[in-house]
């Protein structure tokens, strides 16, 4: 069920509130073990908004697109009073006593926070495993990983856990695993999403951005988020429209750039195969394609973790054990109390990125390290404002494969990482981007799709977006949960 | 001694805005532990900065004031290290474009009104760090974050000092300057200012030598005690052979010393890079320019003027110029041309402070109005009233709504300067005083106090004193 | 690129456990390999950017958190602060 169709029952009065959430919360019960979703489920918090609306419903109030639907938070993002791990030890019982701009938002359109999702720690990570508290499953099959970092906001919605959800996106970390979960994700142009209360990875790569299982859906809780946060300095100052009920699901006359280096050997045969065919279709709808160049993707992955990794070293020093969160239970003195507590509440993944911010931060290395990946940064996204010059939009494979098995990949931080290819430049030009299902690989796991388009030109992406999935009959068929 | 001393100075002052700078928190000193925190001053997770654009106007204006090139773009960088007073583990500041450079100070180093152009290489923002509490009764240390988050101006100088006096003045117009165009209150005690001491020694004619900064010094007769010492320490080690080396030292006030803090090889690596959460600073020509035209006549100039112009002692100048409420209401006094500047300066540097300072008042809480000085000063130099007397009508104006002329006549207070009646009481103290006269006669010129004492009890304190001291030298030559 | 990991580990205030210490210096140097593919660049680099300038806070003051709030997530505390092991400075 979309929240679309929810809203209307409930505007319809054909069911409740407390009747969905309830709902929802039942098949949590169900499918949490196999899953695991969630760090936190908010079963209380939940079912008292519910109430609420239906109150609010009952007197007769006008009430959002999204009150009464149950959302899935990633657990970065701040919910005050409740758990907000990261899915971190350093975080295992830090309780916010603010809200995250996103989730006051929700909370003014009546949504209902139903639990917070799983994620990579600290979102360094790109199949939900380096979570200190459980790897979460892809519902299409558990032995596979759901993607990351934003592993639990797919899986929660792919499972029927969550109507909608939110993660956030530095390098691919919605749209990856809402390929890899068969939903739809979007990542918001840089500064259209507040993000105040998302705890930072990289601040000018980081947005926050929906999951759900129809454009129309994602639309409505993008309208919702997005918007000037005068507490986000780095937040655009534009006014923004209504998004959902101005999708206009035609292609006619949509140039759409194909670039070569997306499709070349880094991406599995099949997958370019289905992303290929997904292009055909469009263009039988009177899309055209061009062929476009991105020359310097073959850098964006260095660039991207150089630049990520000196804002996250920065970002994650305030984890000292002094006023939050873990600190350890031994130590000599200060600086040890510094080393033990990092060195014990952070893993593995997390040191890695650190210890490689600071290396090409420091004395002697900031230029032939930090420099150039900005100055590569600024290349990259003139290489996309050219390319927008010749098409209107840009569509890519979402990732190089479908979703790998737990643990294949683990033992390799490169091989890990090689999953970002066809999503980092996007960050890295600030641009937003939507990932959609487009196929059912050999393997039984779902293809995604991804379409970029030139900054704030998320309409024009939602238009797109929905011609496909018209052609497609709808995105909404969820995996049966294996028993 | 032939060495030179070369100086730098870095001076951090706190400015008085009504909010933190990157945070809507309360900026102020003094409040109970941890009550003016929010979860941006403290690092939380997830929190963000936004710069007060009063921040950015003081530091425009300060820039302004020391002749300095202002950059209508500039940028914040974060400088990273870790301690616990230090929430987010970096300090956004300004690394290569700071927001002001290039000026100067033009600074009064001796009485006589002769001044010295030191050199100002930048003014740049940053946010002050929380404080940390230690007690011997104590394990651990406690951390205090109500300071972090008040915004800082950093004001770097160029070498250009050579001698702790040179750099107690140019501290001392620093701070004047700050309080004058009011963006700091500048209570060392409080610690709303403070500096960091760079210094070197050389042979004369040799190029500029290893130059050691000296963090702690609190007060500006501590910085004179401070710089001392090290050009001593400096010039020790290079006398005995050795060499100075880059090294950061602590100094300590009470001890008369300083002591290693760290050594290059340990010094920070602070891994400035820019900060990404906040965007560039524009501040557009017109602003900058109204900015500037908003300044006051600043202290060290007022000072040069008051000596030129007035023609008073440096001494004086100095301390009318002191803040810019006592300049001007002096100014005020001075401009209804009734009485002699220099009366005007002593009343205000003398009877009136001291009042001021019993009551710990400042002249705009009391009734006290240019006029009303001035008009008692001029009863006093046209001899209506004695000095004396001015010291009551004083305390009655300052106090009251009355006038002088009011109050003079409330109580009666018009001298009697008529030479009949006085005559008559001068006579009368001669004749009950011969073993004065005597005295007097023989050489002992200073009985004619006691004399004129006499007469003014006699007169109930209305004899006008040099007209008594002139009758009763009159009187007594005459026999 | 030979890393200096225990030097980057104290700068970063981690330390790594000897028997890690191997396998995360392989781990880094391959990554900074990767990173290292970065070509050098013409011109130079200014994050500043003037088009897009940014919007100042009005210095009004809003009520900060209390207390309690502040310190609720603390590992420890004593008379209003948080504790930190001895200072010495």
């Amino acid at each position: 069920m979309t929240a679309a169709s929810l809203s209307e029952k409930l505007r319809k009065k054909e069911c409740s509130a407390v009747e969905i959430t309830r709902s929802v919360l039942e098949q949590i019960e169900k499918t949490e073990d196999k899953i695991g979703s969630f760090v936190t489920v908010c079963e209380e918090q939940a079912l008292k908004k519910a109430e609420e609306v239906d109150r609010k419903i009952a007197a007769g109030e006008a009430l959002s697109s999204l009150a009464g639907i149950p959302i899935g938070v990633k657990d970065n993002i701040c919910t005050k009073d409740v758990l907000t791990t990261c899915s971190s030890k350093m975080l295992y019982n830090f309780v916010p006593p603010y809200d995250a701009t996103v989730v006051s938002r929700l909370k003014q359109a009546d949504a209902v926070i139903i639990g917070k999702c799983n994620m990579d720690e600290f979102a360094m990570g790109s199949s939900c495993e380096t979570s200190y508290f459980k790897k979460t499953k892809n519902p299409w099959d558990p032995a596979y990983v759901p993607g990351g970092s934003s592993g639990g906001s797919a899986a929660c919605v792919s499972a029927g856990e969550a109507v909608l959800s939110l993660g956030s996106d530095t390098g691919g970390s919605i749209r990856l695993p809402a390929s890899y979960c068969g939903v739809v994700g979007l990542k918001p142009t840089y500064g259209s999403v507040s993000r105040y209360g998302l705890v930072a990875f990289a601040s000018s790569l980081d947005q926050i951005g929906p999951l759900g299982r129809s454009v129309e859906d994602v639309a409505n809780l993008y309208e919702v988020i997005c918007g000037r946060d005068p507490m986000d300095a780095t937040s655009a100052a534009r006014e923004y429209g209504a998004f959902a009920q101005k999708i206009n699901r035609s292609v006619k006359g949509l140039r759409i750039g194909i670039p070569k280096e997306y499709f070349g050997d880094g991406v599995e045969p099949e997958i370019k195969a289905a992303v290929l065919e997904s292009v055909d279709r469009l263009v039988k709808e009177g899309a055209q394609t061009v062929s476009i160049s991105l020359p310097s993707t073959d850098y964006a992955l260095s660039a991207y973790y150089i630049i990520s990794s000196a804002e996250a070293s920065s970002n994650l020093a305030r984890f000292d054990g002094v006023k939050y969160g873990y600190r350890a239970k031994d130590f000599t003195n200060l600086i040890d109390m510094y080393e033990k507590t990092r060195s014990e509440g952070f893993g593995d993944e997390v040191k890695r990125r650190i210890m490689l911010g600071t290396f090409v931060l420091s004395s002697g290395f900031y230029d032939a390290y930090y420099k150039r990946a900005k100055q590569m940064q600024q290349k990259i996204a003139q290489e996309y404002a050219e390319a927008f010059s010749q098409c209107d939009i840009i569509l890519t494979p979402t990732s190089p494969s479908t979703a790998f098995r737990m643990g294949e990949r683990t033992d390799d931080p490169l091989k890990m990482y090689a999953a970002d290819i066809c999503t980092v430049t996007v960050n890295i030009a600030g641009l937003p981007a939507i990932s959609v299902p487009c196929a059912t690989a050999s393997n039984g796991l779902p293809v995604g799709m991804q379409m970029i388009g030139p900054k704030f030109s998320e309409q024009m992406l939602f238009d797109a977006a929905g011609c496909f999935e018209n052609i497609c009959g709808g995105f909404g068929v969820a995996p049966s949960v294996k028993a | 001694m032939n060495y030179e001393m070369t100086i730098g100075l870095e001076v951090h002052a706190e400015l008085n805005t009504a909010t933190k700078i990157y945070c809507s928190c309360k900026n102020a000193f003094g409040a109970e532990v941890n009550s003016n925190c929010c979860p941006i001053c403290t690092g939380m997770p997830g929190t963000l900065p936004t710069l007060n654009e009063k921040v950015v106007e003081y530091a425009v204006k300060m820039g302004h004031a020391l002749n300095c090139k202002i950059n209508p773009v500039s940028k914040q960088d974060r400088k990273n290290y870790f301690y616990p007073d230090l929430p987010k583990a970096y300090q956004i500041s300004q690394f290569d474009i700071p927001l002001c450079e290039n000026g100067y100070l033009d600074v009064m180093v001796d009485e006589k009104g002769n001044t010295k152009r030191i050199g100002v290489t930048r003014i740049h923002i940053e946010e002050d760090a929380g404080k940390l509490l230690h007690d011997e009764s104590f394990a651990g240390s406690l951390v205090d974050f109500n300071r972090c988050g008040v915004p800082l101006i950093e004001i770097v100088s160029e070498p250009d000092m050579h001698s702790s006096a040179e750099a107690k003045a140019y501290l001392e117009t620093i701070k004047s300057i700050l309080q004058y165009i009011d963006i700091s209150d500048c209570k060392m005690q409080e610690g709303s200012i403070r500096c960091d001491i760079n210094v070197s020694v050389c042979r004369p004619g040799e190029p500029m030598g290893t130059r050691c900064e000296m963090k702690n010094v609190n007060t500006f007769s501590g910085a004179v005690r401070a710089i001392e010492y090290e050009a001593k320490r400096q010039i020790e080690v290079l006398e005995a052979g050795g060499e100075i080396h880059q090294e950061t030292r602590r100094w300590d006030d009470a001890k008369g010393q300083n002591f290693l803090l760290r050594s290059k090889e340990d010094s920070h690596d602070y891994r400035y890079f820019p900060e990404p959460d906040l965007l560039t600073i524009v501040i557009d020509e017109e602003k900058i320019q109204r900015l500037k035209e908003e300044l006051p006549e600043l202290p060290n100039k007022k000072l040069k003027r008051y000596m030129e112009s007035y023609g008073l002692p440096h001494f004086d100048a100095n301390l009318l110029t002191e803040n810019p409420d006592k300049a001007a209401f002096f100014e005020s006094c001075v401009e209804k041309e009734n009485c002699k500047t220099k009366n005007i300066s002593n009343w205000l540097l003398g009877d009136v402070s001291r009042i001021l300072n019993e009551k710990n008042l400042v002249l705009a809480d009391t009734s006290l109005t240019p006029e009303k000085l001035t008009d008692m000063i001029a009863l006093i130099e046209k001899g209506t009233i004695s000095v004396t007397a001015g010291k009551t009508v004083l305390e009655q104006i300052i106090f009251s709504d009355k006038t002088p002329e009011q109050v003079v006549e409330e109580k009666g207070l018009a001298q009697i300067s008529d030479t009949g009646a006085l005559s008559a009481i001068v006579k009368s103290i001669l004749d009950a005083n011969p073993k004065s006269i005597a005295d007097y006669k023989g050489g002992k010129t200073n009985v004619i106090g006691f004399l004129i004492g006499q007469c003014m009890r006699q007169s109930k304190g209305q004899g006008n004193p040099a007209v008594l001291k002139d009758l009763i030298e009159k009187q007594i030559k005459e026999g | 690129m030979q890393i200096d990991i225990q030097h980057i580990a104290k700068l970063s205030r981690l330390s790594i456990e000897k028997e890690k210490v191997e396998k995360f210096q392989k781990e880094m140097e391959n990554i900074v390999a990767m990173c290292e593919k970065l070509p050098p660049m013409d011109g130079d680099y200014t994050s500043v950017d003037p088009s897009n300038p940014m919007q100042l806070r009005q210095d009004e003051i809003r009520p900060s958190l209390k207390r309690d709030q502040l310190l609720q997530n603390a590992p420890q505390t004593q008379a209003g602060c948080v504790v930190v092991p001895k200072v010495v400075e």
